[in-house]
């Protein structure tokens, strides 16, 4: 069989595509990539339940010893630690493994992004999906939802639309400030260790009341690394104590917007410093 | 500033109305942080601050017309990859104009992504552990392409490419050979304008190269395609290209045809004689006449435009007998190496 050559002419078979469908497509992309493996799926998500379980069991047992930390139960701390967890789940699940950044750009592969009709972020973002990342995501959510039904909390469509928008919101913050130090790789930092250092502020601190902490480290959870507003305001609202903060009221009440504010200065700031994108030179 | 484009643009338009990239007075700097070496020299790297500029590409102009397919060559360091990523809106020039098929790449680098189509040897832009098959239906997609173009694409490169032995296998097992077949599929696939090939043949067996050869002739020619190929391979731009720029320091030396480049910078031929048994070599006695003498064969180079063949041949014939003779054209390796060498550079 032979088949008739092709005259291309002059106009080209691509056309640009809302930014939202070219993230679904690329988002399907790095999830069949991972789904390849599919011996793996169970065993990969299970190892997430269960790095994520090690964890939440760390906290249960400090927190059964002293029966409340800072004035709060164990299930409302439980609370606090459902809701990071959910919201860290929901990012890591959409945004693959943007900490690569670094290496993508010294092997030369971020060219390539820039050569296709997509967002760069987009295709950085949707890189890889990693499996483990699902049991994150679940891990949080039975967290939350064992919590949610324990503490002394009015439940009715306010709280719920309030506790769901800042979970999402949670999840952007996130998001965000790994974006924005992510961005300073295109300077040739190296971002590994300030990337690192966020996730760990946010794995260790994230899942207490930050009222624990001296005034200055609270300070800096709330106005540097905006961590108070991913879990802990949220809970304090829910759970009735958003009156006494070291904050005013309004801002523990505003927090569900700080995510998609947050996100709106990542998009900045990463445009910014794409601007100074060197490529690798061979 | 629109309107300044406009009037650029029109101008460009008119100065040559086939042209697809115009490039004029392009120059790309790359700053690097200066190393201090010595005592403390990461530390005192660090604080001071201080950087060294390098010039990658310094004051380059050339325009490539629909349909050209251009070698562009130079050293190691020449400033070949630099130019490219520049056309492809991968990197920003510090300064000079730069349009492909009407658009500034680097200020709208997504529009200008569905004009060309990239290909770097040693990288590839498919899907590591997706089969062939589905990187070109998530290209499909990615570009919204028709599903009867798409289909009618793939079809006809998996003839030319021979893809068919491996489109149902992952990538990341792919040889190098068959990855780039690979590429070359996908970056045509949305049917881009120009493609664009930074050393696609490197590191490839013969038959790998053949086939890719194949390809971009048959891109060139059938579907009209306009290429632009660094390549170290110079068999590949004897079989491919009608045009060649060599750059060296960020600057063009030479563009023209690969003949013209021939007889400009090599002005000698040279004359291959070989002796009957038992025969001595005597020599000429022309001046101008370098002769080299090993064991099978004497070899007299001479500068056509100084000395005739015919001359050359009856002052040989007068004094030896022979069992062949041969005049050999200079090949194209053996040119671009004496002007790297020339250069300063080989
Ligand atoms: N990203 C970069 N950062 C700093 N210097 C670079 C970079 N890319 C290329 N260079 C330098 O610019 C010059 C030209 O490089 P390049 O365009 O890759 O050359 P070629 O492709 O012709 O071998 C070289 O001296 C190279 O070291
Ligand atoms: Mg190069």
């Amino acid at each position: 069989m032979t088949t008739e050559p092709r005259d291309f002419g002059r106009e080209p078979a691509g056309r640009l595509i809302p930014w939202w469908r070219s993230y679904l497509v690329l988002l399907g992309a790095a999830w069949r990539s991972q789904f390849q493996y599919r011996a793996n799926l169970f065993i990969m998500i299970l190892s997430g339940v269960a790095w994520q379980g090690v964890g939440f069991a760390f906290i249960w047992v400090v927190v059964a010893k002293f029966g409340t930390i800072g004035g709060w139960s164990l299930s409302e701390i439980a609370f606090i630690y459902g809701i990071r967890l959910t919201a860290h789940g929901l990012f890591v699940v959409v945004s693959g493994r943007i900490f690569v950044l670094d290496t993508v750009i010294q092997e030369g592969e971020f060219d390539r992004y820039l050569v296709r009709p997509a967002g760069a972020l987009a295709q950085l973002w949707n890189r890889q999906f990693y499996l483990p990342h699902l049991g994150d995501l679940l891990s949080g959510l039975v967290i939350l939802i064992a919590a949610a039904t324990e503490i002394p909390a009015d439940w009715n469509v306010l709280t719920v639309g309030f506790l769901l928008l800042a979970v999402l919101s949670g999840g952007m913050i996130e998001g965000a400030l790994q974006v924005i130090a992510a961005s300073f790789a295109f300077r040739t930092m190296n971002t590994r260790q300030i990337r690192g250092m966020m996730d760990d502020i946010f794995s260790n601190f994230g899942g207490y009341p930050i009222t624990i902490f001296p005034i200055a480290i609270r300070l800096i959870l709330t106005f540097v690394i905006p961590l108070a507003f991913v879990a802990f305001f949220p809970s304090a609202v829910l759970t009735g104590r958003s009156g006494g903060l070291y904050v005013p009221e309004w801002l523990a009440l505003m927090s569900p917007l700080a995510g998609p504010l947050l996100v709106l200065l990542a998009r900045e700031v990463w445009r910014s410093q794409l601007k100074h994108y060197k490529s690798s030179g061979s | 500033m629109t309107g300044l484009m406009a009037y650029v643009g029109a101008r460009l338009e008119v100065v040559d109305p086939l042209g697809i990239i115009h490039v004029s007075e392009l120059v790309k700097d790359f700053r690097r942080p200066k190393r201090i070496k010595g005592a403390l020299g990461g530390l005192r790297t660090l604080v001071t601050r201080e950087s060294v500029i390098k010039r990658a590409v310094d004051g380059i102009d050339f325009t490539v017309d629909e349909g050209e397919f251009l070698g562009y060559l130079g050293p190691n360091g020449a400033g070949k990859s630099t130019t490219i990523k520049m056309m492809t809106g991968i990197l920003q020039p510090t300064s000079g104009k730069i349009e492909v098929a009407g658009i500034v790449p680097w200020r709208e680098r997504q529009r200008n992504a569905l004009n060309i189509g990239v290909v770097f040897g040693q990288k590839s832009q498919l899907w590591w552990d997706l089969p062939l098959r589905e990187s070109l239906q998530i290209i499909g997609k990615l570009y919204a392409i028709d599903p009867a173009r798409h289909r009618a694409n793939v079809d006809w490169f998996v003839e030319l490419l021979d893809l068919d032995p491996f489109f149902d296998t992952p990538v990341r097992q792919l040889s190098l050979g068959q990855r780039v077949r690979g590429d070359l599929a996908a970056a045509m696939l949305p049917e881009p304008r120009i493609l664009f090939l930074d050393e696609p043949t490197i590191g490839l067996d013969v038959v790998a190269k053949e086939r890719i050869r194949g390809f971009l002739s048959a891109l060139n020619r059938e579907a009209g395609t306009t290429v632009v190929l660094t390549t170290h391979d110079l068999d590949d731009v004897e079989r491919l290209c009608r045009r060649i720029i060599l750059i060296d320091g960020g600057k063009v030396t030479y563009d023209g045809d690969v003949e013209s480049l021939k007889s400009r910078f090599v002005q000698q031929r040279r004359l291959v004689v070989k002796l009957a048994a038992g025969v001595e070599w005597r020599g000429v006695g022309i001046p101008g006449v370098a002769e080299s003498i090993g064991d099978e064969a004497v070899e007299l180079a001479f500068d056509p435009a100084e000395i005739q063949v015919s001359e050359l041949i009856t002052a040989v014939l007068a004094d030896h007998q022979l069992t062949d003779v041969a005049i050999v054209e200079p090949e194209l390796e053996n040119v671009v190496h004496r002007i790297y060498a020339s250069a300063g550079m080989a």
